[in-house]
């Protein structure tokens, strides 16, 4: 099922998400669990910009270059509710601005057994935080288990 | 044959360093500190001054020994240890000798946890400072968390090579208590202490000179710090020579690359020792043979086909405890285990391994085991060579510390030519 029924609003968001982007160039992530809108509420603190904005059956990305060269997604459901960040590059992003709410479950959740600066998998509840790489390439996703759109496979969210 | 003759002198090297560091805790120079090393290898260091340094020519020699143990948290497994010493810069006598450095060719540089150094030698290796004034500090990414703590320099000896001046992270100290609020913020785990980091320090060997060259033009959160005051710091660039650098590149002499040799571990062990060789085609000991080389791109990847997938993000790491790739049809183990796998019967599965020059090695195996198993039936061992877990990044396949078993395995630094080609590249 499409995210937006119109071919017309469709274009309408896509134009008005490269506006945005054009009119402010400080515009960056959104925070897992809320709402889209918050992908303008702190573009200013990461100094990013977006690269793209994507339709995709059953959600939306977009993605976000950092200043450090680390590319961000955020997967927002068609509820209007990021349900998934991911990032790849050499530096972690701001998580605490892109976790909002989950990032203190994130950083206070046990530790699993066999922990090796390579990997780590955290489950609190309705947040899963999977990590995976090595310096200079550091891999890592963010979601809310129950609120991945049905047809959207985990696998996808990278 | 060259390997068996490396690895006998590396266990003599440790073995005269042990009794030394352990017996003779004099040499007096300056210390004043206790030694920690009473208890055997936990997370003792000797006291600073000589007892380690050259003397009787133990520490001689491009060869240092290296051991899988249970670590200074005694709960290590799959992690490669060494024994660096750190020297004030210039000095060849006001040093002290840290064991349990993990070995890791999956990073860039020397970091101590700054609590093994004793306060005298804490006090003789200078902050860097910038031209500005500030001191300059790091928030050092690793995926499960970060390492807070100044840069600072010094002699850094290892078996009987030595690179002057070079810059290290200092962990956890002290003087800089106060982590960064946009370091923090970068996640996980915070390792500023020995039983968070599972290790004294780490040997970052990877096949690059530098930990993070985007650093060195511009600010970024989360990386480098200039600091007016050691507890006030805000993300700044720093000099590319400033930057914490992988001492081998540093060596007087076989500076090109390193090779570690592994005996091979067919299933659980308590420990397996043997070397960490630094040079390749510069000594006798170090000789490329007919080693097949995979060039490795600029984030040390390279192409591993598994399951009929090639994934491309995939790399070879002696810093990862385990094999982690996907695969939905094995079984992953339940309780505090859940990112580790365990099939009923132990399998054995096929890949292989593309360099980005091209270059292929087919049809290697490797087995997985049932993860809780083998820790029930051996809770005191150390080496899992069939312990592997999931990866999130299904396009990367991390072939850890259990590749290097039974192997030599040659990491050549970027840029560097040897006679099986150019670094940075991977050969074994």
């Amino acid at each position: 099922m499409p995210l937006f029924r119109s071919d017309e609003f469709k274009s309408f968001v896509l134009a008005a998400a490269v506006l945005i982007a054009a009119l402010s160039p400080r515009m960056a992530s959104a925070t897992l669990g809320e709402p889209e809108i918050t992908v303008q509420n702190d573009v200013d603190r990461a100094h990013a910009s977006i690269k793209s904005s994507q339709d995709r059956t059953g959600y939306r990305v977009h993605e976000i270059t950092l200043p450090s060269g680390t590319s961000m997604r955020e997967f927002v459901a068609p509820s209007g509710m990021v349900f998934a960040v991911t990032w790849r590059g050499p530096i972690r992003p701001d998580l605490r601005q892109a976790l909002g709410q989950y990032f203190e479950p994130f950083v206070s959740a046990p530790r699993a057994k066999f922990a090796d600066r390579r990997h780590l998998q955290i489950q609190q509840g309705d947040l899963i935080v999977q990590m995976s790489g090595h310096m200079r390439a550091l891999f890592g996703r963010a979601y809310l288990s129950s609120a991945i759109p049905s047809g959207v496979n985990v696998g996808d969210l990278h | 044959m060259a390997s068996t003759r490396a690895l006998q002198w590396g266990l003599c090297i440790v073995l005269c360093m042990t009794a030394i560091s352990c017996g003779g805790g004099g040499g007096g120079a300056g210390s004043g500190s206790s030694s920690g090393g009473v208890g055997g290898s936990s997370s003792s260091s000797s006291s600073g001054g000589s007892s380690s340094s050259s003397s009787g020519g133990v520490t001689t020699g491009n060869v240092a020994n290296v051991t899988v143990d249970q670590g200074p948290t005694n709960n290590s497994v799959n992690t490669l240890f060494t024994m660096v010493t750190v020297c004030a810069p210039g000095s060849t006598t006001n040093c002290q000798t840290i064991d349990h450095i993990q070995v890791d060719t999956g990073s860039y540089g020397l970091r101590v946890l700054a609590p093994i150094l004793t306060a005298a030698m804490r006090s003789a290796l200078p902050v860097e400072t910038l031209t500005s004034g500030k001191t300059v500090a790091e928030c050092t990414q690793f995926v499960d968390g970060f390492a807070w703590g100044p840069i600072v320099t010094a002699d850094v000896q290892i078996a009987g090579e030595t690179a002057k001046s070079v810059p290290i992270q200092s962990i956890g100290d002290s003087r800089y208590s106060s982590v960064p609020s946009d370091c923090s913020s970068s996640g996980g785990t915070a390792e500023n202490t020995v039983a968070s980091f599972g290790a004294n320090g780490i040997l970052g060997i990877g096949p690059f000179e530098i930990d993070q060259p985007a650093c060195a033009t511009s600010a970024i959160a989360a990386c480098y710090y200039a600091c007016t005051t050691a507890t006030s710091c805000t993300s700044s660039a720093v000099p590319t020579e400033m930057l914490v650098a992988n001492p081998v590149t540093r060596f007087a002499t076989d500076n090109n690359g390193t090779i570690i040799v592994l005996p091979s571990a067919p299933g659980p062990a308590l420990t397996v020792s043997g070397s960490l060789i630094f040079g390749i085609d510069t000594q006798a000991n170090n000789q490329s043979g007919t080693q097949t080389v995979l060039t490795v791109d600029q984030q040390a990847e390279l192409l591993i086909t598994y399951n009929g997938q090639t994934l491309a993000n995939s790399f070879i790491d002696s810093g990862s405890n385990g094999i982690f790739f996907t695969d939905s049809t094995i079984s992953k183990c339940t309780s505090t285990l859940t990112d580790f796998y365990c099939p009923a019967n132990t399998l054995t599965l096929g890949l292989s391994i593309e360099g980005v020059n091209g270059t292929m090695v087919n049809n290697l195996t490797f087995e997985v085991g049932n993860a809780q198993t083998m820790l029930n039936a051996n809770p005191t061992f150390n080496v899992f060579p069939q312990l592997a877990g999931t990866n999130p990044n299904t396009g990367s396949f991390d072939y850890g510390l259990a590749f290097f078993y039974g192997k030599r395995v040659a990491v050549a630094v970027e840029g560097e030519v040897t006679s099986a080609g150019t670094g940075p590249y991977i050969a074994f």
